[in-house]
């Protein structure tokens, strides 16, 4: 007796969950462009693995009872038929939504995308060969990052200095999902040069519960590898119209930056701001370490 | 015995391909849009942790697979000589060098000690190389640029708690017997590989492929488990609860670690995730986050329970605990 078949019938399975996933551009939910080197290696792995296990006809190594493969039959149906969705504002709420401040963190990814990927890339081409090779590239990592070790202060205030200068002065701010943490994080370290500025700027309502009716945020979720580890960034919004956007609604506003206070905490803050609903965008997240 | 009351194999496998077949081509009409949406959000956790572990779980049941079949127990002798505690410091360098995360590692442990690698040597990796390695430290040197002792403490600490791991694991367990459960059903069938090795590449990949499938079965399920209750626990728990202690030294250190345990982040990961609590909790909590995730967290504690001995697992999750509590707080006494 073997279950190779049924093995091999999950297996593609999961590649085609993937594929499809891809296909449709639903993966966007779930993965960051980031990892999905890892996501197309995954998918051929488990064509071919499947592949394999539909033309064996060995008995098991490591029987297991056949429950065990009902289990795989979970994410699969949920994966098709479920409908694939960003977070909403329950997430974020429970997650806790940035203003500004904890955000420069991942502000400061930019340069990741450069290591990360070429590395994510070797490791698929051979993943035994880059694995053999790590040994010898680890020193080698170390001396190339070594020299940003002693002047990162400098690097992260030269980061948002230079940023700033290129945003300083502008009349008005257009915020796209490129830019998003990068100029909330501006807004929040220069919140007093940027006061009178017009921005404009689209996210998904969120409401925190202390606020009234015409106070609202324009939120992201921002995603590093996968949905586990999204954050939830936001700029606070007073308008008159607030009260017309429900909680996930997606709206873009435009206003005038404020410095204000929420919380205790100095924060920037869009007032007077315009009000007009969105389609959802394409990509429902903002990538911190993808550019 | 049992096989009276299993289903026969190839009508079920005939019936999932239909099933998969029909979903995947119908997926637009089959969408069931009705669902609640705290459900959504779980599946949508759910999926994306599967999704993005799943890559990492073949790597590691393909290592797995291939030191199965291709490396004697003489090889790895020759590989680690030594015995007791002289095997542990080896251990922690090789961790070093292993780019296995912890989704990955389990599998690769296992069958290392399996094919008689010191327990004490197999646990050091465990919790070594899912954060001793190049991405990890990419990637926290990322997330924590502004704040790089936080870099320093997680690398240096992790290598030196994990011999401490090591250690004490081995002082207590050294002559108990082996650590690893036995499975029934596996052990007659593990003499028949070494024949087949002159067979050339083809029929070598395809018996790496073959056991591998198997193993991602058997490793998976755990994956399953494990993701879907951490996606429940993404979905409903309130972190302003947790962000109320931040601020208590102690009490904040223990809170992380419960919570690191809780989210099962990937390694690769999760120092994004901590840099984004920011300043509302102390250097010494985000550290003892990013210490006791990879060795220790929901995911591979299931993993854990099936493949070694329950007495010997409870024992590892005590002493990983105490180790990177005590560690992390002793640390920043001295340093600050």
């Amino acid at each position: 007796m073997s279950y190779a078949f049924l093995r091999g019938v999950i297996l593609m399975g999961f590649g085609l969950l993937i594929l499809g996933l891809v296909l449709s551009g639903g993966i966007v939910y779930y993965i960051a462009p980031i990892m999905m080197p890892f996501i197309y290696f995954g998918m051929v792995t488990f064509f071919i693995l499947g592949a394999v296990q539909l033309f064996q006809d060995k008995e098991d190594d490591h029987p297991q009872p056949w429950p065990v493969y009902v289990l795989f039959l979970v994410p699969l149906t949920a994966g098709f038929i479920l409908p694939e969705r960003g977070l909403d504002s329950s997430v974020a709420e429970n997650r806790g939504v940035q203003y500004g401040a904890a955000a420069h963190g991942p502000g400061l990814q930019a340069e990741e995308s450069e290591s990360d990927t070429p590395r994510a890339d070797s490791y698929l081409d051979d993943p035994d060969g880059y694995m053999e090779a790590l040994g010898g590239t680890e020193e080698e990592e170390a001396d190339e990052h070594a020299p940003l070790d002693y002047e990162d202060e400098e690097w992260f205030e030269g980061y948002y200095e230079e940023l700033f200068e290129t945003y300083a002065g502008a009349d008005e701010i257009a915020v796209d999902e490129d830019t998003f943490i990068d100029v909330l994080t501006l807004l929040d370290l220069y919140t007093d040069s940027f006061e009178g500025t017009e921005v404009e700027v689209y996210g998904f309502a969120f409401r925190e519960p202390d606020f009234d009716e015409n106070r609202l945020v324009a939120a992201r979720f921002g995603m590093t590898c996968c949905v586990a580890d999204a954050g939830v960034y936001g700029l606070i919004i007073d308008s008159e119209e607030a009260a017309d956007f429900g909680d996930d609604t997606w709206f873009q506003a435009r206003g005038t930056i404020r410095a204000g206070t929420y919380n205790g905490q100095e924060v920037a803050i869009l007032e007077d701001a315009e009000l007009e609903p969105i389609e959802q965008p394409d990509s429902p997240y903002v990538y911190p370490g993808y550019q | 015995m049992v096989n009276q009351t299993r289903i026969r194999p190839d009508i079920l496998g005939g019936a999932v391909l239909l099933f998969i077949l029909i979903m995947f081509l119908f997926q637009d009409v089959l969408t069931f849009e009705a669902a609640p949406s705290a459900w959504i959000n779980v599946n949508t956790i759910f999926l994306g942790i599967v999704i993005e572990a799943a890559p990492f779980l073949l790597i590691g049941v393909l290592l797995s697979s291939m030191i199965h079949l291709y490396v004697t127990p003489e090889q790895i002798a020759r590989w680690m000589p030594g015995k007791g505690i002289k095997t542990l410091l080896p251990a922690a360098l090789v961790g070093t060098i292993l780019p296995l995360c912890e989704c990955a590692i389990v599998p690769v442990v296992r069958r290392l000690i399996k094919k008689g690698v010191p327990f004490q040597a197999g646990m050091v990796f465990l919790v070594a190389a899912p954060i001793l390695n190049p991405v990890v430290l990419a990637s926290t040197f990322f997330a924590f640029r502004n704040q790089l002792e936080i870099v320093y403490v997680r690398f240096g600490l992790a290598f030196v708690l994990s011999l401490v791991i090591g250690l004490i694991l081995y002082l207590v367990f050294k002559n108990k017997g082996p650590v690893i459960r036995t499975r029934p059903g596996e052990v007659h069938v593990h003499h028949h590989h070494h024949h087949e090795h002159g067979q050339g590449v083809a029929a070598r990949l395809k018996e790496i492929c073959s056991h591998a499938a198997e193993e991602f079965f058997m490793m998976g399920k755990y994956l399953l488990i494990g993701a879907f209750i951490a996606a429940l626990f993404q979905t409903f728990l309130d972190r302003s609860v947790l962000l109320s202690i931040g601020s208590d030294e102690i009490a904040s250190v223990a809170v992380m670690m419960g919570f690191a345990y809780i989210l099962s982040l990937c390694s690769e990961a999760d120092a994004f995730v901590a840099s984004s609590f920011g300043n509302q909790f102390t250097p010494a909590s985000i550290s003892a986050f990013l210490l006791y995730g990879p060795m220790l967290d929901l995911k591979n504690t299931i993993m854990l329970f099936a493949f070694f001995r329950t007495k010997f697992v409870i024992v590892f999750m005590i002493t990983v605990t105490a180790a990177v509590f005590a560690g992390v707080l002793l640390t920043f006494a001295v340093i600050s």
